[in-house]
């Protein structure tokens, strides 16, 4: 064709070109203002019901949570406390001392003091507040404030999970202004003011919340000035719109889709372990998972490889422990020969247990497929290896979690996210006092290892006694552990400075971050 | 006067029918199994904040004064006030902004089924039997027998990755900018539309070949008019009752996969709450989009009797 002449694909182009040249501008008005807008989609999620940090639950409110606010302190990498805004902590005893940074300003451009926190702090133990979080800071006796840069925490007896509770992850401690709460009352969810790099916008429920950023953030103004976060609630959605060009960024990934997006160049794939724990609950108050010795022959009966390739399509490790491998100070590895896959062994345990010819239970679960079919998958291959009669009951994730308080259950597939401490992990799940222990779990001698690490505030030794603990549970197998699961962020090339944190971290990064 | 009772008569029965609608989709809501106040405070809420919260949302009186306070509400444009989905905010304003995204979809691939069908339709009755025909009813085999959700993800990957015609997600709302709101909405329409176009191209193809065999189109043929003349008066227009009928009927498929849609491209819609409520345990979002849904469904089965009585006069009668 000659030069001159039109072809039907060229008109395609220059027509679509046209429509993007003329139309985006207009009516993507939030999605694509250049340079200076994130399109930080929320993936998975799109409710949203509060911004006030002491009322909230869901992971997508903390996703915003994170840019609004600071807490005394943030995670870092390997899941380790360290000062935000508070400049230097000093543990004596059963006391906490913080001193904060100065010069801290709210968005109202009121600033930081010591108030704050003590009445941030109040307003979560206070009952008639009846914060979800309330738990996180309820070991506090004394909360005191020599200065306007000090603040003292007291507790009963020292309590090392603390330092963690006051991070500013999904703990709901994180700092809120005296003033600002008292102007805005019951409205504070939907205006919040806090010291984070960004502030709100705009908030349309159910489809996207904006953000600006904050000239006075202490850290230094931010580099992008608006953040623009749809609720994408289709994961798969999200994908499509980070591929078309319609957002920058992804808060999650759908598991199955990662194999191929990482051969994709035009997009970057994060990925690492995240803090979660899943296992199989078993009821050590009825037949047949009353006997040690049958819980670890179960275990031993199945592969985890093959779990995690079934159900993750390979996104994550296989868990030999409670406590996930981000957190790096207690973390115990994953060759435990008691959590390895071997039928010779696990029989010879089924030989020693009191049902030596195998046993009948119900093993629960709910869902479609992930939680479904981790359940068929362990069912299946302990009934191969051990000759048991297990069998999958699909009900309903409330139902489950009813009979697990009631007792009412044999075994039941089950899990933790978003448990930030290595104490949530093993003092919450397996201490014969734990409020997660619902299995009817109690060994002395694991019992006093964990109230030990509560109390030492050296967190390499504290690691150490959460390792034991870890070791001699195991022996055990009050639960048997399955996998831990890994965190995704998507992004394209164009975003710089985003660092993925285990716990699935978001809104913290905003302000390190640029576009290029 | 017999228009004025026909259309009342509708119109009586149309509110009856969404009173007894409504107790249908009360009930079935109040069946669905889930707490929500264990939905909206978390499973660790204490006793106090669950009894709190009923009291709040009027869950701790019997049922039926539940029923009778909700609908009170309802007739004064009242649905409450969402529980897990918009915590604490009026249902009606959630329902009010993103209505108008939901008919704008609903109508667009209502058009482009309209639009698709009397094209594809009308060929294959006048080329019946030869390759148009067989094309247009393959492509309409096609249409009916294949999930929308699937085509909308055929077409992102087409029209919007593989081209980059068309954007893979989001909507503008009409309010915002109405050429915006026809170019982001239309791949979502015709996602929707293209089972519709295969079920209205079918009938109107149908109905076009039974009228063609009329003895008054033998008639008019003998007259000597012109065939265009003829197809147009006594073909066509008499086709178009059943054409128009199966609109009304279909006019529910456009809403079921708009619930389905809306999710996909992320539009903000009535379809997207419902579903929204559903997964939270939302009763009253929930409740609030059946009622709206089978108020719409309900409206345009009647414009579509009031128009085919119009075309054919003996069925007000």
């Amino acid at each position: 064709m000659s030069n001159g002449g039109l072809r039907r694909r060229d008109f395609l182009g220059s027509s679509a070109a046209t429509i993007a040249a003329t139309q985006l501008p207009f009516s993507y008005g939030a999605w694509a203002q250049g340079a200076s807008t994130l399109r930080a989609g929320i993936t998975g999620y799109n409710v949203i019901n509060t911004l006030d940090p002491g009322k909230a639950t869901l992971i997508p409110e903390f996703y915003v949570i994170w840019a609004l606010y600071n807490g005394l302190m943030r995670l870092d990498a390997n899941s380790n406390p360290t000062p935000d805004l508070a400049e230097s902590v000093k543990a004596d005893g059963n006391t906490l001392e913080f001193k904060l940074r100065t010069g801290v300003k709210f968005h109202d451009g009121s600033e930081m003091t010591s108030d704050d926190v003590k009445f941030t702090l109040e307003r979560l133990l206070d009952d008639k507040f009846a914060s979800p979080n309330k738990s996180k800071v309820s070991g506090l006796s004394a909360i005191e404030v020599p200065d306007a840069s000090t603040v003292r925490l007291v507790t009963k007896e020292a309590f090392a999970p603390l330092l963690t509770f006051l991070a500013n992850a999904r703990t709901g401690t994180q700092v809120l202004s005296r003033k600002a709460v008292s102007a805005a009352g019951d409205d504070f969810g939907k205006k919040p003011v806090g010291t984070g790099a960004y502030s709100l916008k705009d908030w349309v429920p159910g489809e996207r919340v904006s953000l600006a950023a904050f000239s006075g953030y202490f850290g230094g103004a931010p580099k992008i000035a608006t953040i623009d976060m749809p609720l994408i609630a289709e994961e798969s959605s999200g994908v499509t719109a980070l591929l078309g060009g319609q957002i920058d960024l992804t808060s999650t990934a759908p598991f199955a889709d990662i194999p191929n997006l990482e051969k994709n160049a035009s997009i970057t794939v994060l990925k690492q372990a995240g803090l979660n724990c899943r296992f199989v609950s078993l009821n050590h108050r009825k037949a047949p998972f009353d006997d040690p010795a049958f819980r670890r022959a179960c275990s031993m009966a199945f592969d985890r490889n093959a779990l995690v390739r079934a159900v993750l399509f390979g996104e994550g490790v296989t868990a030999h422990g409670l406590i996930p491998p981000s957190i790096g100070y207690a973390y115990g590895g994953n060759n435990r020969p008691l959590c390895t896959y071997d039928p010779a062994k696990a029989k010879a345990e089924l030989a020693k247990s009191k049902y030596p010819n195998g046993a009948e239970a119900e093993i629960l679960t709910w869902g479609q497929s992930w939680w479904k079919r981790m359940a068929e998958v362990f069912v299946a291959q302990c009934n191969q290896t051990l000759g048991t009669k297990f069998t999958v009951q699909v009900t309903e994730a409330n139902t489950v979690f009813q009979r697990h308080k009631s007792g009412d259950y044999q075994g039941s597939i089950w899990g933790w996210l978003g448990l930030l401490d290595a104490d949530e992990y093993l003092y919450d799940i397996i201490h014969s006092k734990g409020w997660r222990n619902f299995y009817g779990y109690s060994n002395p001698k694991v019992d006093d290892l964990l109230e030990r690490a509560r109390r030492e505030l050296d967190q390499g030794k504290r690691g150490a006694l959460y390792k034991e603990a870890e070791n001699t549970m195991i022996e055990d197998m009050p639960v048997v552990p399955l996998f831990v699961s890994n965190v995704h962020n998507l992004m394209t090339k164009k975003v710089q400075g985003f660092k993925q944190l285990p716990y699935s971290n978001w809104g913290d990064q905003f302000a390190n971050m640029s576009l290029s | 006067m017999v228009w004025v009772r026909y259309v009342g008569g509708r119109l009586l029965a149309l509110v009856l029918t969404v009173l007894v609608g409504s107790v249908v989709v009360f009930l079935v809501m109040k069946a669905a199994p889930g707490d929500p106040a264990v939905a909206a405070l978390g499973e660790s809420a204490r006793p106090e904040l669950v009894a709190a919260f009923r009291a709040k949302h009027n869950l701790d009186v019997p049922w039926a004064l539940q029923y009778g306070r909700w609908l009170s509400g309802i007739a004064r444009g009242d649905f409450g006030l969402s529980l897990t989905v918009a915590s604490d905010r009026p249902i009606a304003g959630l329902i009010a902004a993103r209505l108008p995204n939901t008919i704008f979809i609903g109508v667009m691939a209502l058009l482009i089924a309209v639009i698709l069908s009397l094209i594809a339709g009308t060929i294959a009755a006048l080329r019946r039997g030869k390759l148009a025909d067989t094309i247009a009813t393959s492509l309409a085999a096609f249409g009916i027998s294949m999930p929308d959700f699937w085509l909308s993800y055929v077409l992102i990957l087409v029209f919007a990755l593989g081209l980059g015609l068309f954007p893979a997600y989001g909507f503008i709302a009409p309010a915002q900018s109405f050429t915006g709101a026809l170019y982001s909405g239309f791949l979502p329409a015709l996602a929707v539309s293209a089972p519709l176009a295969a079920v209205f191209a079918r009938t109107l193809r149908t109905s076009l070949l039974e009228a063609g065999n009329k003895d008054y189109v033998v008639a008019a043929r003998s007259f000597g008019f012109h065939p265009a003349y003829v197809f147009v008066h006594w073909i066509f227009r008499n086709a178009l009752i059943p054409y128009i009928t199966i609109i009304g009927l279909q006019i529910r498929y456009i809403l079921g996969g708009v619930v389905v849609i809306e999710r996909i491209f992320g539009i903000s819609g009535v379809g997207s709450l419902m579903v929204d409520g559903a997964f939270a345990r939302d009763y009253p979002v929930v409740q609030a989009c059946a009622v709206v849904f089978l108020v719409i469904v309900l409206s345009v089965n009647l414009v579509v009797d009031v128009v085919c009585s119009l075309l054919d006069p003996k069925r007000a009668r």
